[in-house]
C-alpha cells in the first residue's frame, strides 16, 4: 500500500505512561464530567483497558472516512507512538481532568478537526473530520469496545452500570461536538447506532495497513510479540464477527476459562511494565483514593 | 564448605549471567520495548551482589508502605485480587528473590522493583482482622490477649502484626493475603508466559533450571506451614546455642495462611552498621556459622539472606528471620560442592577439582580448556578460604566475586552451566557475600571452615567456636 517508511515505535509505554499521567491531576478543582463516582472510571481503570483501546482502533478504522482522515492528515506512519500518544493523552484527560482542562483539550480537538477535510481516495467521497457523523461513530466505536473488552477479560458490569457507562459518556461525544441528542444513551441505542453504521464500513487498504502495523509493529521483539500477541489476540476475539471478517482475521481461539486467563496475566505483565512508569502508581493512587471517598462517603 | 558453596555460587551465576549479557546486548531496531525489557530483566535477576544501598532502598520500601499507603490499604479480597492477581503476585516475588542482588543494576531496573513493591498497600485492619478470624476461628482480639491491628513489617505476600498470646507470650504473626495463595498458583501454572519472561534474557537450556526452581519455591512460600516447618527443624537444631538464636514457632496458632512465632526484639542491619567493628565481625561469624551449619548438618539452606531477616544483639549473638525460602540439600546433593572444596583449598589437586565440576554437572565434560584455566576462572570463588589466617572480606572483594560470575566473556563461562538443585544457591551464596562484604568483616575464614568441614572437623578457632563446641557436645550428648 505504501513504500513510507515507518518510523520505529520507540517510547511505546513510556509516552503511553506519560500522557496518561499528564491527564490525572494532583490536586482537582472540581471532579471533572463524570467523577469519582461514575461507571466512566471505573471502566477506564479496568485491566482490560488496552484492549478496549485497540478494538476501538480497530472498529474506527473500519469506517472508510474516518479511517481515510487519519491516514491523510494525522502523520501516524512519522510518528506512530506520537499519534497513540496524543490520543492516550486525550482520553485521559476527558476522564480524569477538572472541567475546564477537559473543555480545553476537547476545544483543541475540535481547532485541529476544523482543518482535516478531503476525500477518500476509494469511494471517492468527501469527508470533514468535524462531520458529527464521524464523530459519533469514533465515540460509539470506544464506548462499545469498553463494554466489551470489561465483559471479556476485565470486571464485567451489571446491566443497569453497563446504561450508566453508555449514558456518562455521551459528555464526552459532545466535547468534541456531536449534538447531544444524536448519542445513545443505553446500550440498546447504542447497538441499534452500531447496527445502523454497519453497511458504511470496510476494511479500505488504508484500514488494512494502518491496523497491519498496530496490531504486529514491525521490528517487535520475538519474545516480547509473544505477549502482545495476547492482546492483540484479545482485541479481535471481542470484534464483532462481521467486523473480523471485513479484516479477514480467522476465527478466533474460543474464549475457555483459562484462555480468558491467560489474557489476563498478559495484561496483568503490561500492566506491570506501564505501573513502573515515572508518575504512573502516583495517579493511580490519587484515582484510587478520590473513589474511595466516594464510595465510603 | 564456603567454598563449595562459592563454587555453585558461580556458576549458578553464570547462568544469571549470561541472562544479563542477552538483555544488555540492544538489537538495533528492537528497542521500542527497551524499557518493558528493562522491567522483565528483574525477574530474571539472580545471583548478584546487593549494592550498597539496596537494603535500605528495600527496607525504604517497606516502611513507606506500611506508613504512608494506609489510606490505600487493601480493604476486600478483591482488590487483593486487583493489585496482585494477573502475574503481579508472581512478579513481585520474582523481583523480591532477586532484590536485594544486584550488580549495579540500572536505575530504571531498581525503580521497577520497587514500584512494584511499593503498589502492593498493607491489608485494612478489618481485612487483616477477616484473615485471623478465617484461619484461627475466632476475631483477634479474642485469639490475643492483645493485638496490634497496625502491620509492623511487610512480609512476603502478608504483613505482620504484633500480639500477645493469652498464656502472656508476645509475638510476630505473619498473616497472609487472602486469596493470593490461589492467584499466585494459578499464575505459576501459565508456564508458556513465565518462560516467555525468562527467555527474553536467557539461553534456552537455564531458563528452564530457573523456571523449575523458582515455580517450587514461590509455590512453597505460599503454605507458612512448610514455612513453620522449616523454622521449626532450625530452631530445634540450633536449641541452646550460644549466638544463633531462630524464635520459636507457636504451633497451636499457625496454618496454612498464618504463622505465629515469638516475637525478637534486636538492632536492625543498618544500626549494626554503625556499632564497632568487633562486633560486626562477631556477627559475620555467626551468621557464617548459621549459613554453612545449617547447609552440612541439617542440610538446609535459608534462600533469604537478606539484611532485613536478622536481627543484631551484640556479643554475635544473631536472630535469623523468615524461613519461607528454605532448599533442602540430600547428601548426594552436597557431595559435589564438599568434593570440589577439598580438592581446591586442601588437596591441591586441579585435576579432581575439575573432575568434580563435571561429575556435578557445573561444566561440560571435556571442554576444551586447561584445567589450569578452569582453576585460575573459579579460584577468586575459594579465595577467603584457600589459606589460613585473618583476612577481611570487603565490599570489593564481593563485586570482584560478583563480576566473575558474570564474567560471561571468559572462555570459560560458556561451558559453565547450573544444575537445577543449586539454582537457588546463587541467591543464598551471593547474598552471603554482600553482607559479608558490607560489614567488612574480618575472621580466619578458613580455620572457621575447618571446623566445619565434615571431612575436617577442625578443632575450634575461635572463642565463638569454642562455645559453640561446647554446646555441640551437649547437644550430642542429648541425642546420645
Amino acid at each position: 500500500m505504501t513504500t513510507d517508511p515507518y518510523a520505529a515505535a520507540t517510547g511505546l509505554v513510556e509516552r503511553c505512561a506519560a500522557a496518561y499521567v499528564s491527564g490525572v491531576p494532583e490536586d482537582a478543582a472540581d471532579d471533572g464530567f463524570f467523577g469519582p463516582a461514575s461507571v466512566t472510571w471505573r471502566v477506564s481503570t479496568d485491566l482490560a483497558s488496552p484492549v478496549a483501546g485497540l478494538r476501538s482502533l480497530l472498529m474506527q478504522a473500519l469506517h472508510p472516512l474516518a479511517m481515510a482522515g487519519v491516514d491523510q492528515h494525522s502523520g501516524w506512519r512519522r510518528d506512530p507512538v506520537g499519534r497513540l500518544a496524543a490520543t492516550s493523552a486525550y482520553l485521559a484527560t476527558i476522564t480524569f481532568s477538572e472541567r475546564a482542562a477537559a473543555a480545553a483539550a476537547a476545544a483543541r480537538v475540535r481547532r485541529i478537526h476544523d482543518h482535516v477535510r478531503g476525500a477518500d481516495g476509494v469511494t471517492g467521497r468527501r469527508y470533514a473530520a468535524a462531520d458529527p457523523a464521524l464523530l459519533l461513530w469514533v465515540h460509539a466505536a470506544l464506548v462499545q469496545s469498553g463494554l466489551a473488552a470489561s465483559r471479556a477479560f476485565g470486571t464485567p458490569l451489571s446491566a443497569d452500570d453497563s446504561d450508566r457507562y453508555v449514558a456518562e459518556m455521551r459528555v464526552a461525544a459532545e466535547l468534541v461536538g456531536v449534538p447531544w441528542p444524536l448519542v445513545p444513551a443505553s446500550v440498546a441505542d447504542l447497538e441499534r447506532y452500531v447496527a445502523s453504521v454497519r453497511p458504511e464500513l470496510r476494511c479500505t487498504p488504508a484500514a488494512a495497513e494502518s491496523m497491519g502495523y498496530l496490531l504486529d509493529p514491525p521490528g517487535l521483539d520475538a519474545d516480547v510479540a509473544g505477549f502482545w500477541q495476547d492482546v492483540r489476540d484479545a482485541a479481535i476475539a471481542v470484534l464483532p464477527d462481521w467486523a473480523r471478517a471485513m479484516y479477514g482475521y480467522g476465527a478466533p481461539q474460543p474464549l475457555t476459562p483459562g484462555r480468558r486467563t491467560e489474557i489476563r496475566q498478559s495484561l496483568g505483565v503490561l500492566d506491570a511494565l506501564v505501573l513502573s512508569e515515572p508518575g504512573v502508581l502516583e495517579a493511580r493512587q490519587r484515582i484510587t483514593l478520590r473513589m474511595r471517598a466516594v464510595r465510603s462517603a | 564448605m564456603k567454598a563449595r558453596r562459592l563454587a555453585a555460587a558461580a556458576m549458578a551465576g553464570g547462568a544469571a549471567a549470561a541472562l544479563t549479557v542477552v538483555l544488555l546486548r540492544r538489537r538495533p531496531g528492537r528497542l521500542r520495548y527497551r524499557r518493558g525489557l528493562a522491567a522483565l530483566r528483574l525477574f530474571v535477576r539472580g545471583g548478584i551482589r546487593y549494592a550498597g544501598s539496596a537494603p535500605r532502598l528495600f527496607a525504604a520500601a517497606g516502611e513507606q508502605r506500611q506508613l504512608l499507603r494506609e489510606d490505600l490499604a487493601l480493604q476486600t479480597a478483591e482488590d487483593v485480587a486487583d493489585t496482585l492477581g494477573a502475574m503481579k503476585g508472581v512478579m513481585m516475588k520474582i523481583g523480591q528473590m532477586a532484590s536485594y542482588v544486584d550488580d549495579g543494576l540500572s536505575p530504571a531496573v531498581r525503580r521497577t522493583l520497587a514500584r512494584l513493591q511499593d503498589s502492593v498497600p498493607p491489608m485494612s485492619p478489618q481485612l487483616a482482622a477477616a484473615v485471623v478470624a478465617e484461619e484461627l476461628g475466632a476475631p483477634p482480639e479474642r485469639v490475643f490477649a492483645r493485638w496490634d491491628p497496625q502491620p509492623i513489617a511487610a512480609a512476603s505476600i502478608g504483613q505482620v502484626h504484633r500480639a500477645v498470646t493469652r498464656d502472656g507470650r508476645a509475638v510476630a504473626v505473619k498473616v497472609q493475603y487472602p486469596g493470593i495463595a490461589e492467584t499466585i498458583t494459578a499464575d505459576l501454572s501459565n508456564v508458556a508466559l513465565l518462560r516467555r519472561m525468562l527467555r527474553i534474557t536467557a539461553p534456552a537450556q537455564d531458563v528452564d533450571a530457573l523456571l523449575t526452581e523458582l515455580r517450587e519455591r514461590i509455590g512453597e512460600e505460599l503454605d507458612y506451614t512448610r514455612e513453620a516447618e522449616n523454622q521449626r527443624l532450625l530452631a530445634a537444631y540450633y536449641d541452646g546455642h550460644p549466638t544463633i538464636h531462630i524464635p520459636a514457632v507457636i504451633d497451636e496458632l499457625s496454618t496454612r495462611r498464618l504463622m505465629t512465632s515469638e516475637l525478637s526484639g534486636g538492632a536492625r542491619f543498618a544500626e549494626l552498621a554503625r556499632w564497632p567493628q568487633h562486633e560486626r565481625d562477631l556477627a559475620a561469624e555467626t551468621i557464617y556459622r548459621f549459613v554453612f551449619r545449617s547447609l552440612y548438618e541439617v542440610g538446609a539452606f535459608n534462600g533469604d539472606p537478606h539484611p532485613g531477616n536478622y536481627l543484631f544483639h551484640g556479643g554475635g549473638r544473631v536472630t535469623f528471620l523468615d524461613f519461607g525460602l528454605v532448599k533442602h540439600f540430600t547428601q548426594a546433593e552436597l557431595q559435589p560442592l564438599l568434593q570440589m572444596a577439598r580438592t581446591v583449598c586442601v588437596e591441591h589437586d586441579p585435576g579432581a577439582f575439575r573432575r568434580g565440576l563435571e561429575d556435578a554437572g557445573f561444566l561440560r565434560a571435556g571442554a576444551p580448556l586447561s584445567t589450569q584455566a578452569i582453576v585460575e576462572h573459579l579460584a577468586v570463588f575459594y579465595d577467603t578460604i584457600r589459606e589460613p589466617g585473618p583476612l577481611t572480606i570487603t565490599g570489593d572483594y564481593a563485586s570482584t566475586v560478583v563480576r566473575r560470575f558474570f564474567d560471561v566473556r571468559s572462555p570459560v563461562a560458556e561451558y559453565i552451566s547450573v544444575p537445577r538443585s543449586y539454582v537457588i544457591l546463587q541467591r543464598i551464596n551471593l547474598g552471603l557475600f554482600a553482607v559479608l562484604g558490607e560489614l567488612s568483616a574480618t575472621a580466619d575464614w578458613r580455620a572457621i571452615a575447618e571446623e566445619i568441614w565434615p571431612f575436617v572437623q577442625g578443632p575450634p578457632s575461635t572463642p565463638m567456636g569454642q562455645a559453640e563446641a561446647a554446646w555441640r557436645a551437649r547437644h550430642q550428648a542429648i541425642a546420645a
